[in-house]
């Protein structure tokens, strides 16, 4: 190859820090190695992480009971939301105990223990006037304080109360203790 | 080593598995310097003028890649009648020799084992049937003719298999599937909708359905019969957003004299002017909401 | 550091000699496109290997949105073609990849015969390059079939009815490659295992042996 001679021309006789011929060729080596690499690759993992940087939809509100039937003791409540889950949809079931404080705020706690994620239940044998969890006994007071086994107060869903309706969002850290 | 170990003591493999290296091989040895000019090393002489070549191609694919999009068309639907079948590009000669008379209906078998796998087979066995020490292919003339004349008869047949494709589609007034998907969502995107997901498009919801000119005179009408209870379509089109395609005149036009060969019937001697007037007022607010 | 560890390995397994015959073993003039231009047919070989790689790592990817089943199958490809970022580009490669490994090989291909470099001692490698060749087509077959668009289905029932008029075994073929009498869920899912665990898992092995050969026996030599 001409650039090889050209290369070794242009040598110049003054010993400086120059780069053997071989190095130099390693570097253009390694440099079009990661060319190719990085041409064919980024696109790939950029396509592969694409859902850590998809914008999350805000979760919308979905209409749960009527607010007059909300009591101070808590109701299970049962409703649908819509999830787009990739090129899936669908509308899973979602639960929430519903309460109304002595202030009259209403406020809705999901049923997921926070201890390892069973279902939890209202006020039975066991447990009367607390959440208790079947899996490790795990118990809330009425606000989803954690009391017994589980690290963190439970969830709290989104409230909005419209036209003697209540709606629930998506949820939320318990703000309540 | 659970002894102690003496550093002046020679390890020795007891039952040693490793392959040893033998001295003489009996195959060619890979050595070039019978061969006339340079030769250099793999790494990093010679392989950096591959990686250029590399380079190139690389940069020609992600531009075909940008510029191209992978065809998609619809969603499989075994009830497509209109649908011309085509396989990849590649298979297009054979697809073309199977359709000539000697290579199917009575001559399938010649055509399957004699046009197709005997030439396969030849060319997998080629250098059992081609045994001459001779490499020059202008001193081999049977096996490279037969090469080229296979090579114009693969290029013939795929270009007369993509021409006939051309021209079925052309009579059809088709054009390919992938094309007039991307033709829509772009139609649909410009408009300000969402893009449409085939198989999946939202049906419009239907506007005042309890205005009588539905629930009285459609039904005296019985469109509901082809056009669906809730007209969402049955043998007939869907009449939900009809609103968005055809004008309120048209409509008229279209329930008084009929359209498309009487599949859908003339409407004038069982409809009065003013009932016909009625439904197609009540089906031009049929819009799907804009979003 | 990395000469340490380097060292530390090459103690144990004695790793030098192998990639020492790699990169030092010599290169003649008469391939190298850098001596005679007219020698870039040489590269189509080495062209084929690069796509290839790319065509599994694409194919790597896109089973991470993929599924194999005929209700899905078609929403997650357009759903990975249209909304994730890069999707297009992805499975853009993977598409025209597939076409362009099969241009590569062909030309890798004719280069070998008209150089007549299949004959003794090579008669093995040509045989396992022909192989690798009918896997190629075998994965293009078999990933026609995956997006699930009329294409794909048609194309498939089409190439399943050619397969099914082989003499004698004919019918069997067919109703093995369907996964039963139909193109349906199981032909997809059967297809999707082939085109995806079968045929690479084959193209590996032959791969390997091409060029254990080409590095013991060399290439031929000049015309």
């Amino acid at each position: 190859m001409d650039h090889n001679e050209q290369q070794e021309t242009t040598h110049k006789p003054v010993k400086r820090k120059e780069m053997s011929r071989r190095q130099f060729l390693s570097y253009t080596l390694g440099g079009a190695g990661a060319f190719m690499a990085g041409g064919a690759i980024l696109p790939m993992i950029r396509f592969a992480v694409d859902p850590i940087l998809q914008k999350k939809e805000k979760g919308a509100f979905v209409k749960a009971i009527e607010e007059s039937k909300v009591t101070s003791e808590p109701q299970q409540v049962d409703f649908k939301v819509h999830q787009v889950d990739g090129w899936y949809e669908s509308d899973p079931k979602m639960q929430a105990w519903i309460t109304k404080d002595e202030k009259g705020n209403i406020f809705a706690l999901s049923p997921v223990c926070k201890h390892l994620g069973c279902t939890i239940g209202w006020s039975g044998e066991e447990a009367p006037n607390l959440y208790h969890c079947p899996c490790h006994g795990a118990r809330y007071n009425k606000e989803g304080k954690n009391l017994k086994v589980a690290p963190k107060p439970l969830d709290e869903y989104q409230v909005k109360r419209e036209n003697g309706w209540v709606y629930l969002g998506p949820l939320e850290p318990n703000t309540r203790v | 080593m659970a002894h102690k170990h003496d550093p002046n003591e020679k390890i020795v493999f007891i039952g040693d598995s490793r392959v040893r290296k033998k001295d003489h091989s009996n195959v060619v040895p890979p050595d070039y310097t019978a061969f006339p000019g340079k030769s250099e090393a793999f790494i990093p002489n010679f392989l950096l003028k591959e990686w250029m070549v590399g380079v190139v191609v690389l940069v020609g694919f992600l531009t075909l890649v940008i510029a191209e999009p992978a065809p998609l068309g619809y969603p499989a639907d075994p009830l497509n009648s209109a649908f011309i079948p085509m396989p990849d590009w590649y298979f297009l000669f054979l697809y073309q020799l199977l359709k000539y008379p000697y290579a199917s209906g009575d001559y399938i078998v010649l055509g399957i084992l004699g046009l197709s796998g005997l030439p396969f087979i030849s060319l997998l066995l080629a250098p059992f049937l081609d045994t001459g020490k001779e490499r020059r292919f202008y001193r081999r003339p049977i096996a490279s003719s037969l090469m080229l004349v296979s090579l114009v008869a693969v290029a013939y047949l795929t270009w007369v298999s993509w021409n006939h494709y051309e021209h079925e589609l052309e009579i059809n007034g088709q054009i390919p599937e992938h094309i007039e998907r991307e033709i829509k969502a772009r139609e649909a995107i410009e408009k300000g909708l969402p893009r449409p997901v085939p198989g999946r498009e939202k049906i419009a919801a239907m506007v005042a359905a309890d205005d009588p000119a539905f629930t009285e005179t459609m039904t005296k009408a019985q469109c509901i019969a082809c056009h669906g209870a809730e007209l969402e379509g049955a043998n007939g089109p869907t009449l939900r957003g009809i609103g968005d395609v055809l004008s309120k005149e048209e409509l008229v036009e279209t329930i008084t004299n009929g359209k498309a060969n009487g599949n859908m019937p003339a409407f004038k001697d069982n409809l009065s002017t003013e009932e016909i007037d009625k439904i197609a007022t009540w089906l031009s607010k049929q819009k799907a909401e804009a979003k | 550091m990395f000469k340490n560890m380097y060292n530390w390995i090459d103690e144990r397994l004695d790793i030098t000699p192998m990639w020492r015959d790699i990169a030092d073993h010599e290169v003649p003039e008469h391939v190298n496109p850098a001596h005679h231009f007219s020698a870039f047919v040489y590269c189509f070989g080495g062209l084929t290997f690069f796509i290839t790689v790319i065509q599994i790592l694409s194919g790597m990817f896109l089973t991470m949105y993929y599924v194999p089943d005929i209700i899905n199958a078609y929403y997650s490809v357009d759903y990975l073609q249209h909304q994730v970022a890069f999707g297009a580009i992805v499975r853009g490669m993977h598409h025209w990849g597939a076409s362009l490994v099969i241009v590569m090989m062909f030309l890798h291909t004719l280069r070998v015969f008209f150089t007549g470099s299949y004959k003794a001692p090579r008669e093995m490698n040509w045989v396992v390059g022909m192989l690798i060749f009918f896997v190629m087509l075998g994965l293009g077959f078999t990933g026609y079939l995956l997006p699930w668009d009329n294409k794909a289905y048609y194309a498939t029932k089409v190439g399943l009815e050619i397969a099914g008029s082989v003499p004698f075994l004919g019918d069997y073929i067919k109703e093995l490659m369907n996964g039963g009498t139909i193109v349906g869920a199981q032909t997809l899912t059967r297809f999707f295992a082939i085109h995806v665990f079968f045929l690479p898992g084959v193209l590996l092995a032959l791969l390997a042996g091409h060029f254990f050969m080409i590095r013991k026996q060399g290439i031929s030599g000049p015309l």
